[in-house]
């Protein structure tokens, strides 16, 4: 019954515009997106350059792009809390504990996810699109360009699947964000404290947004992924 | 008369495996050649060498009287030619846009391209399709839009590796009726093929692979 009654709270609070929940989401959106827009081009650019070119130890970096998806967040979170210390390297930043510092480690847990996806991509897709663009007189550049609006659907999906995984972490956004009420409480930072609290129902709350920002994001995949092996076709 | 393009030392093995060796090819301006061969002889592969998509290490090329590696390939080579698969690829753009895909790429403004892609639509048979979804075509309309965009470039040599293979009936019998048009303003065209109506063409040169020998008659 408990159950019940949180879940009829956790609505109330959605539907009343609760200041505080919605300022949760929208700390998490923005530190999510913004973690993405800085990952995004270097992780499609480098995905883009290993998928297409041979060269000594690709096999690694292959390897280790893959193997970085599997990176626990909490590890990265340390790393960045060790890094933006006081007393660490970067410190006189003052990132650490700060919207910034989460954008950072949103950043870095971002990055192997949208590489490894946009490398699939790239390398899945027919190796004639880069050979046509190249043999009528495409630039690298172009050919990067060309190569990479035909496997659009693919590198789509790998920034929705970034998102997916930046948005839901908690590790990092805990350990470099500290759960700052009004400034660094995430989604998944607040579910955790209010579930030690025995507050279930703004956890309830946020995680119904969580899922349904969820849905929405695998809503868009299955779509792109429908397009991209049945393109022109109508559902 | 003087070589369109002299092609010294093209050799290619598939491991241990000699695929072909052959000393020097040259190729006259304004002519046709057809490139015969049993399958697995290397005719895709010498052309996709010709056309700068497969390494050649020791190959080298005369070129207005220059001597150039063909790999890492030449810029002035580039521009000199144009290499169209078997099953050529279409963009995921309009019909149009395929067409002009060369020229916009070399830097020309759409403005300009405009009447010069009507003119390639034209040429091909494809203007009806100008809007079309080219995931849509047919193979013989993807060939034709195909050798339109490469001949929108002018190149110098045309390379085609089997234009005519899985097509049958009017598709073609249009796409072999194009080929002799393509010689136009001295451009010379090689076409890998075992299509008996190709290799019949008037005035074709015929080159055949054998045993990792290129047979000129």
């Amino acid at each position: 019954m408990a159950l019940l009654e949180a879940t009829g709270h956790a609505f109330a609070l959605l539907f009343s515009g609760d200041a505080a929940l919605w300022h949760i989401v929208w700390v998490s959106l923005k530190t999510s997106v913004l973690g993405l827009v800085f990952a995004t081009p270097p992780a499609v650019l480098l995905g883009y350059l290993i998928a297409m070119h041979r060269f000594p130890g690709r096999r690694i970096a292959v390897w280790l792009a893959q193997a970085a998806l599997s990176l626990p967040t909490v590890l990265i979170g340390l790393l960045l809390y060790l890094l933006l210390s006081r007393r660490g390297p970067l410190g006189g930043l003052e990132w650490l504990f700060s919207q910034p510092g989460i954008v950072l480690g949103q950043c870095i847990i971002g990055l192997p996810v949208l590489l490894a996806f946009t490398l699939a991509a790239v390398q899945a897709l027919d190796p004639r699109y880069a050979e046509t663009a190249l043999a009528h007189g495409a630039s690298s550049m172009r050919v990067m360009f060309t190569v990479l609006y035909e496997a659009r659907y693919g590198v789509m999906a790998a920034v929705i699947s970034g998102f997916g995984r930046v948005i839901s972490e908690v590790g990092c956004a805990l350990m470099v964000g500290g759960n700052i009420e009004g400034q660094t409480r995430t989604i998944t930072t607040a579910i955790a404290l209010e579930t030690s609290k025995g507050e279930f129902a703004q956890g309830i709350a946020l995680g119904i947004v969580l899922v349904s920002l969820a849905l929405l994001m695998n809503g868009a995949l299955v779509l792109l992924q429908g397009e991209a092996h049945n393109p022109g076709a109508r559902l | 008369m003087t070589a369109l393009l002299s092609v010294q030392n093209l050799r290619k093995r598939f491991g241990a495996r000699p695929l072909f060796d052959i000393e020097r090819l040259d190729i006259a301006p304004g002519r046709a050649y057809v490139l015969t061969g049993a399958n697995g002889s290397g005719k895709s592969t010498l052309l996709r060498m010709l056309g700068g998509l497969e390494r050649c290490g020791d190959c080298s090329v005369e070129l207005d009287g220059r001597q150039l590696p063909l790999y890492p390939y030449p810029p002035a080579l580039r521009r000199a030619v144009v290499y169209v698969h078997q099953h050529p690829i279409m963009f995921s753009t309009s019909v149009g846009h395929n067409i002009a895909y060369g020229l916009l790429a070399r830097g020309v403004d759409g403005h300009d391209a405009r009447p010069l892609v009507e003119e390639a639509m034209a040429w091909a048979g494809v203007t009806h399709l100008r809007r079309s979804d080219p995931a849509r075509l047919s193979g013989g309309e993807k060939q034709r839009v195909a050798l339109a965009r490469a001949r929108l470039l002018q190149p110098r040599l045309l390379l085609l590796d089997e234009p005519t293979a899985n097509l049958d009936g009017p598709a073609r019998e249009q796409v072999i009726a194009l080929i002799p048009t393509l010689l136009e303003a001295g451009r010379s065209v090689i076409i890998a093929c075992h299509d008996r109506d190709l290799i019949g063409l008037p005035g074709v040169q015929r080159l055949k692979l054998r045993d990792g020998q290129l047979e000129t008659r």
